[in-house]
């Protein structure tokens, strides 16, 4: 028998089991920090996710891979010029008084044709004295103008010699219209008027004044003394004073000349009197517009010598229902576009079809059309509108609706540049002309386009023109159809 | 065995969903896009070496040949996560950001001995990525002046369904046949943009789908060298397969409208003859040396081959690669348990890729921590990868990227008869 205690089989076999999950749960330990551990790695990477900024590839990339986009800025852009024989040019506003040469347009002439009335309740005393009768009109600043202003022109004053009243199946007033006037101008002056001041040579402000015969000056201040039935009675005195019409003695066939509107709110004729006292007033009776939509203004234009001499232009009295038009081929290679006289510039795209027929073809991205005004026919007395707008036209050669814009309707965002006239074109956007247009093959399509025209209300108030240059031109100066389409080579 | 379910159909889930990677990839644009070599199993902490690696525990799915190694009714899962952090350098990086990071599953796979001599595995592996954008300004074609900005966009992946299957021979022969099943989409797209705005005035997307059947093979020679040394030879191969490539093209407006949609022609995309071979040498069963090279040979097809893009080549790529592991075991009831294993290597290698002159390498260093579960039948491998890959000579881009692999094997034992103790 030893002194040493024999360590019981079981005792034995729990320490060694001890030992064996004691090393068991320090292995767990370090199993669970491992899986721990490596999850916070993985959620730390997720916070770094970002991507750089990498300039590498494109030299890599396929031809053809993908759709491009081609621009074709050559396809032909047919012009012509639309004549319209008359333009409604009554009750606008303005009495247009003038003459212009215009070394492409012609000589305009411009006369106005009014109607006045006597002032109404209006009394004289036995002892008022007559002075004068003169017609006065008002020039002001916002009042259209066109040419040159440094010229002086004669104004007269004529009595109209008929009936001052509408044809037959007349309507309404229109610049063709014409009234017989008495030969002997009731007055007339010579007058410088500064438009942008406004300030006329006659040293009174921006008034024009032009002294009237005395003679019929004196017969209405008895007239209205006597309280006659003919200063009373509208309809006698219509058909004793049918109107007046004020004209232009006209300008020097070497001089530019001026047409210039007045208000015709501020288009009087004055009878001037003294009235009776111990100092003498100063006094006057006003004759002013009456019945305004019978105010038009006569516009007569001579085209001989100039590119449009050989406009197409209808005989009288045959007025066809489609307004003709020539081509720019025939005038100069140029567009006219002078609404104000009837004049509008129509565009066709007669082989826009043939971008659609290439084999690369898929769809038209967007199409701008730039007209550019020729570069010699502009300069600070021959302005160009600043507005042009685009419509619908087709072979009747009629105005449409407009063609829409990203922001309605456009009127083609000229940037106005007399020190670098290159810079002065218009711009619009016809991308859903075109885009009906290039698949579209039947035969009357080809005269389906557009027409430029100066909007309302300068189409009657002003007669700002633009000559614009056809395809014929050299490239950074012609009209121009620029179509985006996008394209894709046909892969087998 | 209902943990089991939900875990293996939880990562059925998100590994599918999950294949494509998210870092940009510049080389990924040409040909079919960034080549997977990683495995994400027992061998990533060793550079991926392990085609002469066997293991009684884990999926070697470097060679098929490996799977009858498998301790027999051995059943056993496993999935990989790798987070991937790049730098990139070189003239065209934007020095003001210069990394990206992601997080991806890599692969999900199933094993189990069948037989005594014959192991199978089942899996979901990658096999190429794609992903890549930049912007390029566009000139309109007839204008020499306006601008458009192109956008270039390309993500996609060839993943690989396969059923390998080893059978050993002799105890010292094992061969095995991996059929796999490639497929995949690549999506490149285009798009034309206002330059001021960014809308979108045309898109083109080609959508490249790519499928056919990939047989491997696989071939392992192992045994004893004396009393303390294991040996095992192995060798892989896979002949020329062409790719079924049908892509379907997309064009559209900028009020996104479908101007064509077109199935182009389809071809054939033909991936290459690999080959490789590898060594492992084990002392005392704790300390394995290895050695991998493997070799691609794309110069046979790269004139057959149609991929999108111009001016880069494809040419014969070759990778070496070394790794050494130490692995503690533990005596537990009267056998020798894996507690945990340490490994590390090295790899060096071209790529396919040759662009502006230079071949687009890549080389780098890895470290692998795993450990084996004692209270489940899970282990879990860690490994640190850090390499280069491409240059900065040439205006080309050099990628320094750290990735953090971490690798999940669940493992048990089936068709066992009678209780089971803790």
């Amino acid at each position: 028998m030893t002194g040493k205690r024999a360590i019981p089989v079981h005792n034995q076999a729990n320490s060694q089991n001890k030992q064996t999950s004691m090393t068991k749960n320090n292995y767990l330990k370090k199993e669970r920090l491992f899986l721990l551990s490596s999850i916070l790695a993985f959620f730390s990477l997720v916070s770094c996710q970002k991507q750089p900024n990498i300039i590498f590839g494109n030299t890599y990339v396929g031809d053809n891979n993908g759709a491009n986009i081609v621009v074709v800025d050559t396809s032909t852009v047919k012009m012509a010029t639309v004549f319209l024989d008359s333009t409604a040019t009554a009750g606008t506003g303005y009495l247009q008084v003038g003459q212009l040469n215009d070394p492409y347009f012609g000589t305009i002439t411009s006369r106005a044709y009014m109607q006045i009335a006597p002032p109404s309740g209006a009394s004289i005393g036995v002892n008022d004295e007559y002075d004068s009768i003169g017609l006065i009109m008002l020039f002001k600043k916002s009042n259209p103008f066109y040419g040159d202003s440094t010229l002086a022109q004669t104004i007269m004053v004529n009595q109209v010699d008929s009936l001052y009243q509408l044809g037959s199946f007349q309507y309404s007033w229109s610049s063709k219209n014409v009234l017989p006037v008495d030969p002997a101008p009731l007055g007339k002056a010579t007058v410088l008027i500064a438009p942008n001041i406004p300030f006329t040579s006659q040293g009174i402000g921006d008034t024009v004044k032009i002294p009237l015969d005395d003679n019929m000056g004196k017969k209405l201040f008895t007239m209205i003394y006597n309280n006659s039935d003919t200063i009373s009675q509208s309809a006698k005195w219509m058909d004793w004073f049918h109107g007046l019409c004020i004209s232009s003695a006209g300008v020097q066939s070497t001089q530019t000349g001026g047409i210039y509107g007045f208000d015709d709110t501020a288009v009087v004729m004055r009878i001037y009197y003294t009235k009776a006292g111990v100092y003498g007033t100063p006094a006057y009776l006003d004759f002013r517009l009456t019945n305004k939509s019978f105010q038009f203004n006569n516009i007569k234009v001579d085209r001989s010598g100039t590119p449009l001499a050989k406009l197409n232009v209808p005989n009288p009295p045959n007025v066809p229902v489609t307004p003709p038009s020539t081509g720019s081929d025939t005038l100069a290679h140029a567009g006219y576009v002078q609404t104000s006289t009837g004049l509008n510039v129509k565009l066709t795209f007669p082989f826009i079809n043939s971008i659609a027929l290439r084999p690369d073809y898929l769809s038209v991205l967007r199409a701008q059309l730039t007209v550019r005004p020729d570069l010699n026919s502009l300069n600070t007395n021959w302005k160009v509108p600043p507005q042009l707008t685009i419509s619908y036209t087709d072979l009747h050669n009629g105005i449409g609706a407009s063609v829409p814009g990203s922001a309605g309707v456009q009127n083609g965002n000229l940037v106005i540049d007399y020190l670098n006239l290159p810079n002065m074109y218009y711009t619009y956007d016809v991308t859903t002309l075109i885009k009906s247009l290039i698949t579209n093959t039947d035969p009357t399509a080809l005269q389906e386009g557009v027409m430029l025209n100066v909007p309302s209300p300068n189409s009657t108030n002003s007669f700002a023109r633009a000559v614009l240059a056809d395809y014929s031109y050299p490239v950074n100066q012609k009209i121009t159809l620029s179509v985006y389409y996008i394209s894709l080579y046909p892969h087998n | 065995m209902n943990k089991l379910t939900i875990f293996i159909t939880l990562l059925s889930i998100s590994s599918l969903g999950a294949m494509a990677q998210n870092n940009f990839s510049p080389y990924s644009q040409m040909g079919i896009g960034d080549l997977e070599d990683g495995f994400y199993n027992r061998t990533s902490g060793l550079s991926n070496t392990g085609i002469a690696y066997r293991s009684n525990r884990f999926l070697i799915n470097n060679n098929p040949a490996s799977f009858s190694a498998l301790t027999d009714q051995y059943f056993t899962v496993e999935t990989g996560i790798r987070g991937s952090v790049v730098n990139y350098y070189g003239t065209p990086v934007d020095k003001a950001a210069t990394q990206s990071g992601d997080i991806t599953f890599r692969k999900l796979a199933m094993g189990i001995k069948l037989s005594k001599h014959w192991g199978s595995s089942i899996g979901l592996v990658p096999f190429s990525t794609q992903n890549y954008e930049f912007n390029v300004p566009y000139f309109l074609q007839g204008s020499s002046a306006e601008v458009a900005n192109q956008y270039y966009q390309g993500h996609g992946s060839v993943n690989k369904a396969y059923w390998a299957n080893s059978y050993e021979f002799f105890h010292h022969l094992s061969i095995g046949i991996d059929a796999g099943y490639l497929f995949g989409e690549l999506n490149q797209k285009e798009i034309l943009q206002n330059p001021g705005t960014g809308a979108s005035l045309t898109s083109t997307t080609n959508d490249i789908y790519l499928n056919n059947l990939y047989i491997g093979y696989g071939l392992q020679l192992y045994g004893k060298l004396g009393k303390k040394w294991d040996y095992s030879l192995g060798a892989t191969f896979s002949n020329k397969t062409d790719l079924f490539a049908s892509t379907n093209r997309t064009v559209l407006a900028s009020d996104s409208s479908t101007l064509q949609n077109q199935e182009l022609t389809q071809n054939y995309l033909t991936l290459p003859m690999t080959y490789g071979f590898g060594i492992a040498l084990t002392h005392k069963q704790k300390y394995t040396f290895l050695a991998d090279y493997k070799h691609q040979s794309w110069n046979d097809v790269a004139g057959k081959n149609v991929y999108p893009g111009k001016d880069y080549t494809l040419g014969n790529s070759d990778k070496g690669s070394f790794g050494f592991e130490i692995s503690k075991k533990k005596n537990f009831y009267n056998s020798k348990v894996e507690l945990s294993y340490f490994q590390t290597g090295l790899y060096y290698g071209n790529s396919y890729l040759q662009i502006n002159g230079q071949q687009i390498k890549d080389k780098g260093v890895t470290v692998g921590f795993g450990v084996n579960s004692l209270k489940s039948p899970l282990a879990y491998n860690i490994v640190l990868q850090y390499g280069i890959k491409g240059t900065q000579a040439n205006n080309l881009i050099e990628q320094r990227y750290f990735n953090i692999t971490f690798v999940v094997n669940y493992g048990a034992i089936w068709f066992t008869k009678g209780k089971k103790y803790d």
